[in-house]
């Protein structure tokens, strides 16, 4: 139960991070588009956006948590579970910055919602403990 | 050249996982909300070998990411990127012992190929 609550968490707070990104950086793109466009400049402007802070906030909230759920998960579940990550961004994409998604893509989030599903019923660490299948991990 | 930096994306982006994983465990289960005990916790992950490695690890990915989309592709090169996930469980397999029993492998392959076609155009 802890880990389903940290990597929904995880994953919630990366959709929505890297929505903030891509809104804070396309707002920057388009105010620069005729003006200074020196490397240093755009630097200066990325720092200067709540926007773009906030997603990068969001985005060191998600490594925090993926880093925490390591802490007890098998990485091989903690991973494949994080990618449900794809299919909210594609939503948040979809809904929130007006994206048009291709049915190849909603195929892939299906495929990945699929995958996920598997791994979910592989049986995470703490399942496998307690039925007393699992090998440690060397500490 | 361009095989070469997604060859290298992929590698560190796994043996950062890995990395992250090994020191996680080492410093062990994060089980309290305590702010005192975080705390603690955060200066011995911080102080970690294993995890600093990752980190570097996760850094080489990032601007090695950078390089490669600057010369090819997104569409070409998030879908090769997500062999990371299969190269990561090998390494979760062969280096941190897990179990990968067959159920999780179909699990990790489906996602694999639904990223690689949600990247697609």
């Amino acid at each position: 139960m802890k880990t389903a609550i940290v990597l929904v968490i995880a994953v919630l707070a990366q959709a929505a991070g890297n929505t903030y990104l891509s809104k804070g950086m396309k707002e920057l793109a388009a105010s620069t588009a005729h003006g200074d466009q020196s490397l240093l400049w755009m630097g200066l402007q990325v720092l200067g956006s709540p926007v773009i802070c906030f997603g990068t906030l969001l985005l060191i909230v998600f490594f925090l948590l993926f880093s925490a759920a390591l802490s007890w998960e098998d990485l091989s579940f903690v991973l494949p579970a994080t990618s449900l990550g794809y299919v909210l961004n594609l939503a948040f994409a979809h809904h929130f910055l007006n994206e048009a998604v291709s049915p190849t893509r909603w195929f892939g989030t299906a495929l990945i919602s699929l995958g996920v599903l598997l791994v979910a019923k592989s049986g995470s660490r703490s399942v496998q403990e307690a039925l007393g299948t699992t090998s440690r991990v060397g500490q | 050249m361009t095989f070469l930096m997604l060859l290298t994306n992929i590698l560190s982006t796994s043996a950062g996982d890995v990395f992250i994983t090994r020191g996680m465990k080492q410093v062990g289960e994060i089980s309290t909300l305590r702010l005192r005990t975080l705390l603690g916790i955060a200066v011995r992950v911080l102080s970690n070998v294993n995890f600093l490695a990752g980190v570097l690890c996760m850094a080489v990915s990032f601007f090695s990411f950078l390089t490669v989309l600057s010369w090819a592709d997104m569409s070409f090169v998030v879908p090769i990127t997500s062999l990371a996930y299969v190269v990561s469980s090998f390494g979760a397999k062969f280096i941190l012992k897990e179990r990968v029993n067959p159920l999780r492998w179909a699990g990790t392959l489906l996602v694999c190929v639904g990223a690689a076609l949600v990247s697609l155009p």
